[in-house]
């Protein structure tokens, strides 16, 4: 499972990873509209830069689940997760609904709001280029090796090292190892990155398995709401048979 | 000022543009729907649609059923159409509003033609107008609004002659726009409305005639007996001008 | 004029209106129709169109199953209005959804690619199969006046107890999936409303609503063609309803009290405020109306009770849907006129069809009798030849259509040409910012921007013969006209002309001329340049040759103007850094003040330095 840690501390906000995500995916031009958010990403822009004070910077992009929500909630699977990692988009099976965008903890999938045509656009990690054995173009990019791709156990074991180096610079914890099953695009920080997720703090426990259970119970609820319903019919009917009562039952043959 | 005239270009002349094509696909569908059930209505459910598809063709260019009669309205009449019909549609200056508005673009008279058949129209509208006051038979069938048309349609050509040719104008540019974009709306507006809904209802007033108005023989005769009124006389009231005989035909006016 | 034409001419209104912003819709998109947007992917037309028009249908399963199942026989007279009601909203969501689905027409995808982990694929397929089942459970009234459809017709009523049972199973399911939906998130769904037994408390309050929905459908149609209303049956109904409300009311508060979430029902906020107003109108208040018996076997306060606990419930539906959504918080979604107007005629469309199939099919035990119900302008009998003329196709047709076209006409009108087709770039006008050594080029004001060493780029460049590399052009006896005189928004592109500027001092229309030819047609093609007349507008030796009257946007033109000399001067120097965004983009602005040591003198727009 291939990976991408991005470590805080060195990013100098050159955005060279977001020109090279545009230069890859020929993406347009993009200007603030009505329907952007303020952290910068769209449609056109699947990542992007934060400033946070201080001469800070965030790169954002999507996680890339290890049991990623979108997929899971994507009624037709356009959405998949790869053997290698990235969690990639078929634009051919879509149908717009845009539970993806409901369903990401993170905010991450974007849509073609003018388009009268529009898809759910993200990053997908690159995954050609993976298959061709190359890496991302934003990890290639980066001049001061922020961003870097590698196995995710390596990547880990890398990261966890880093703090170790230097306790007193980060923060004790690489975002993306558990939170929500964990993800496959990792930060190590010194500022705190709760600012990658909308609302309540992530606990470990994967999204997908929240709805498990409830679709687990489809079929029984199906066969049990049914069976019951037949044994109760045939159980009243039967009863007022016995109570002498059975012209209701039968009367209404043909007049409806 | 303006911004009187850029309502006029644009919410106002959305407004009368839909309101002109839907009204005319209204009245047509009404029309056919008024036809259907009148046929079901029929007990002679024969239809000569070979005549009649013969005789709307022969009405669409009416020279070949005046030209024997009154070969001046004739000729003046088909001008009088085709500038009517070309020029609002294929003017330049019109087709760039398109362009600018909606985007695409079609063919455009040469500017040269263009101002000659605005002349022509306006040319016409007057002699048809003067033609109607004078000659009696017309002047015997026509209402108000049969003088009123052939001058309202004039005015946004006037307007827009003199709009273009600024030199001649006597007003100041804005005016005459003003009046010419108005005016074009108000036609618009009453076209699906008033007579001038021919130019859909053309085509189908043969066939409305032939399949429609099939009553069966004596149906007059029962009306009256059914509604007790035996002893009056069917012929109310004399019609108001006795038709010379070179005048238009009993038929000829029936299908009109 | 009746109350039935009054009510169809406004169901035509509205559907005319909806037209026109449906063509708008499909033809610009779901961005110039909508007020959705990233932070809020869902709107008015799930929230209501799909999540509540699917629970306001659930009468039809509880119906038949209080009259099949239950075997209650007293209830056999609503059962074909409550499964009509029921196909009509099933199919007024499916067509809710064909607008809100940013590719409507790859919806039957669900058919064939299947992701069952989706509570949506789940969704979608239970809706799919009820719908069928609806259709062939109301086929037989609509059959029954055609003769050559009566095997059909038999055979789908002797297989009318496995399709009532198929429909209670598969309502069970969507109803309560529709709730499913929204366990996958946890933390965006606020936690009064977030809970494992969403589904089953979705389901619960679908099988009161339905209630409150037949009895509101009985109630308004009986309004409608001033027939007797079954008030005795539906205080019958609201006693049933009751037990339900109660037994939702447990469950929310239970729920609650078991995930220790409790303690929020006392906390501020508008989340709070909306769960009361929710739960009183959704349930509580019902549930004590109902609870009393003169208040439930009253006309007027059933008409009250089914209201409110429908909006209540609808509410319910559409602050699950995404009003609490605590992501969305900052961002506040008030639907458009345009999604009201969709959601309008979705609604009016089945209500229509509502109409029409009651008037034409014995959807009651009697078709209804109001003379003027279905008033035709045509007789339907030939006194003369004693012979009947049949019923007009469709009645006041005139009337309808021209409603139909006046609305469909002011909804074309209504529809702003900017919105549609500014692609909802959000306009920013651009400030000045010329003079001084160093300037902080920042024209939008926001904040970001770029200190420009001006002084030192003219140092660099060969000092005066270099300004004409950037100051490319000059507005009429000018000679440093700043860019945001010509580039005038930030990001979209100004006409740098003035069309009507240029004709008003020079006589009006007299003026064409003088710039276009008199015998072609004047646009911008044919017409002189600007340097027929302004011969000193380019500097001698400029390099950016301007050949429209089209200004890029403010940031386009900076970018352009700079990133080509920079990106040429990586060769030069060796330094990849200096094309590089931050390069630029450092918000030195401290740097800038120590630069030139005072703030006085660095210009930023109009504004002074914080």
């Amino acid at each position: 499972m291939k990976a991408i840690l991005t470590d805080t501390t060195k990013c100098i906000g050159c955005r060279e990873c977001v020109v090279a995500c545009k230069k890859t995916y020929d993406l347009e031009r993009d200007v603030p509209r009505r329907w952007g958010t303020d952290d910068g990403l769209s449609a056109r822009n699947w990542t992007s830069i934060i400033e946070k004070p201080d001469g800070k910077f965030i790169r954002k992009q999507c996680r890339h689940c290890i049991e990623p929500a979108c997929v899971s909630s994507c009624p037709v699977g356009a959405l998949k997760k790869t053997a290698e990692g990235p969690v990639i988009y078929d634009s051919k099976r879509c149908l717009g609904c845009r539970y993806c965008m409901m369903a990401c903890p993170y905010g991450i999938p974007r849509y073609d709001w003018d388009q009268p045509v529009p898809y759910v656009r993200k990053c997908i990690m690159c995954y050609e280029r993976l298959l061709d054995g190359g890496q991302p173009a934003c990890t290639e990019a980066c001049p001061t090796e922020a961003t870097i791709f590698g196995d995710r156990k390596e990547l880990l074991a890398e990261a966890h090292r880093r703090i170790k180096e230097n306790p007193d610079k980060y923060i004790n914890k690489v975002w993306g190892e558990h939170e929500i099953g964990g993800t496959q695009v990792l930060y190590i920080s010194d500022i705190d990155l709760s600012c990658l997720t909308y609302g309540r703090p992530l606990d470990d426990k994967p999204l997908p398995s929240r709805t498990t259970a409830a679709m687990h119970a489809v079929p029984y609820a199906f066969v049990g709401m049914g069976s019951a319903m037949a044994g109760l019919s045939w159980f009243i009917g039967r009863r007022m048979k016995l109570q002498g009562n059975s012209e209701s039952d039968t009367k209404d043959e043909g007049n409806e | 000022m303006q911004a009187w005239i850029d309502f006029g270009q644009g919410p106002l002349f959305r407004l009368c543009f839909a309101l002109m094509i839907l009204g005319l696909m209204r009245i047509f569908i009404l029309t056919i729907i008024g036809m259907i059930e009148a046929y079901n209505r029929n007990e002679d459910k024969i239809v000569p649609f070979a005549e009649l598809i013969r005789l709307t063709f022969s009405w669409i260019l009416p020279i070949t059923r005046v030209w024997t009669k009154r070969p001046v309205y004739g000729v003046v009449s088909v001008l009088f159409h085709i500038g009517l019909i070309l020029v609002p549609l294929f003017l330049g200056a019109h087709v760039l509003l398109w362009k600018n508005s909606v985007g695409f673009a079609w063919f455009s008279l040469p500017h040269a033609l263009a101002d000659n058949l605005t002349l022509i129209v306006i040319a016409g509208g007057i002699i048809l107008f003067l033609m109607r006051a004078i000659y009696r038979p017309s002047r015997a069938l026509s209402r108000k609004q049969d003088y009123i048309w052939p001058l309202l349609l004039t005015i946004p050509f006037v307007t827009g002659y003199l709009a273009v040719h600024t030199a001649f104008a006597p007003s100041a540019y804005q005016w005459t726009m003003l009046i010419h974009i108005y005016s074009a709306n108000l036609i618009m507006v009453t076209i699906p409305f008033t007579k001038i809904a021919h130019c859909v209802l053309m085509p189908l007033s043969q066939l409305v005639t032939g399949v429609s108005w099939k009553f069966p023989l004596g149906a007059g005769d029962k009306v009256i007996e059914t509604l007790g009124h035996k002893d009056r006389p069917t012929w109310v009231k004399e019609p108001r001008v006795a038709l010379d005989e070179d005048s238009l035909s009993g038929k000829e006016i029936a299908s009109k | 004029m009746n109350r039935v034409q009054n009510f169809k001419l406004i169901l035509w209104t509205i559907i005319g209106v909806g037209a026109a912003v449906a063509a708008a819709r499909f033809i610009f998109g779901l961005g110039a129709t909508t007020n959705l947007s990233d932070a809020v992917p869902w709107g008015l037309w799930i929230g209501f169109d799909v999540m509540s028009g699917v629970a306001l249908a659930g009468g039809g399963f509880v119906i038949t199953a209080t009259v099949y199942i239950f075997k209650l026989d007293k209830y056999h007279g609503i059962v074909r209005p409550a499964v009509l009601t029921a196909l009509l909203g099933y199919v007024a969501v499916a067509v809710g959804l064909l607008f809100d689905l940013g590719l409507p027409w790859n919806i039957w995808h669900m058919i064939i690619f299947w992701n069952p982990h989706s509570p949506l694929f789940e969704v979608g397929w239970c809706v799919m199969l009820y719908l069928t089942v609806l259709l062939l459970e109301f086929f037989p009234v609509p059959a029954a006046e055609f003769g050559w459809l009566s095997t059909i017709r038999n055979f789908l009523i002797k297989l009318r107890m496995p399709l009532v049972i198929a429909g209670i199973a598969l309502s069970t399911l969507h109803q309560s999936s529709l709730g499913s939906l929204f366990l996958v998130m946890p933390f965006n769904v606020h936690p009064l409303w977030y809970s494992p037994i969403m589904p089953i408390m979705f389901f619960v309050s679908a099988i009161g609503l339905g209630l409150m929905m037949v009895s509101f459908e009985s109630r308004f149609t009986s309004y409608l063609y001033r027939k007797e209303a079954e008030t005795e049956l539906l205080a019958k109904l609201g006693n049933a309803a009751k037990w339900i409300f109660l037994l939702y009311l447990l469950m929310r508060f239970g729920d609650l009290f078991l995930r220790g979430q409790i303690g929020h029902i006392f906390a501020g906020g508008w989340q709070v405020k909306m769960f009361w107003v929710e739960i009183a109108i959704s349930a509580a208040i019902p549930l004590i109306l109902l609870s009393i018996k003169r208040v439930r076997t009253t006309g007027a306060w059933q008409w009250v009770i089914s209201i409110m606990a429908i909006t209540g419930i609808v509410l319910n539906r559409i602050n699950v849907g995404g009003m609490v959504h605590l992501n969305r918080g900052d961002t506040f979604y008030l639907p458009a006129w345009t999604e009201i107007t969709i959601t309008a005629t979705v609604v009016a469309g089945a209500a229509l069809v509502f109409l029409f199939m009651v008037e034409r099919f014995n959807v009651w035990e009697v078709r209804p009798v109001d003379p003027k119900a279905d008033p035709s302008t045509l007789p339907e009998f030939d006194y003369a030849s004693q012979a009947s003329l049949g019923r007009p196709l469709i009645a006041a047709r005139t009337k309808y259509s021209l409603a139909f076209v006046f609305a469909a006409a002011f909804g074309f009108m209504l529809l702003s040409n900017q919105s549609l087709s500014s692609e909802g770039v959000i306009a920013a006008s651009v400030e000045e910012a010329r003079g001084g050594d160093t300037l902080w080029v920042d024209g939008d004001l926001d904040g970001y921007g770029v200190s420009f060493q001006h002084q030192m780029h003219i140092d660099k460049n060969g000092n005066e013969t270099s300004c004409v590399q950037c100051h490319h052009m000059n507005l009429p006896l000018d000679e440093n006209t700043g860019c945001y005189a010509c580039h005038r928004d930030m990001y979209i592109p100004t006409d740098a002309f003035g069309h009507d500027w240029h004709s008003s001092p020079h006589g009006g229309n007299l003026s064409c001329f003088k710039c276009h030819q008199e015998d072609q047609h004047k646009n911008a093609e044919t017409a002189q340049q600007c340097d027929h007349c302004h011969d000193n507008l380019y500097p001698a030796g400029a390099t950016i040759k301007v050949d429209n009257y089209h200004a890029p946007g403010y940031v386009d033109a900076l970018h352009e103007l700079c990133i080509g000399c920079h990106v040429k001067l990586i060769e030069e120097t060796g330094s990849p850094d200096i094309a590089r965004c931050a390069n630029c983009h450092n918000d030195q602005r401290d740097v800038v003040e120590a630069v030139d040591g005072t703030k006085e003198n660095i210009l930023i727009g109009n504004v002074a330095l914080p």
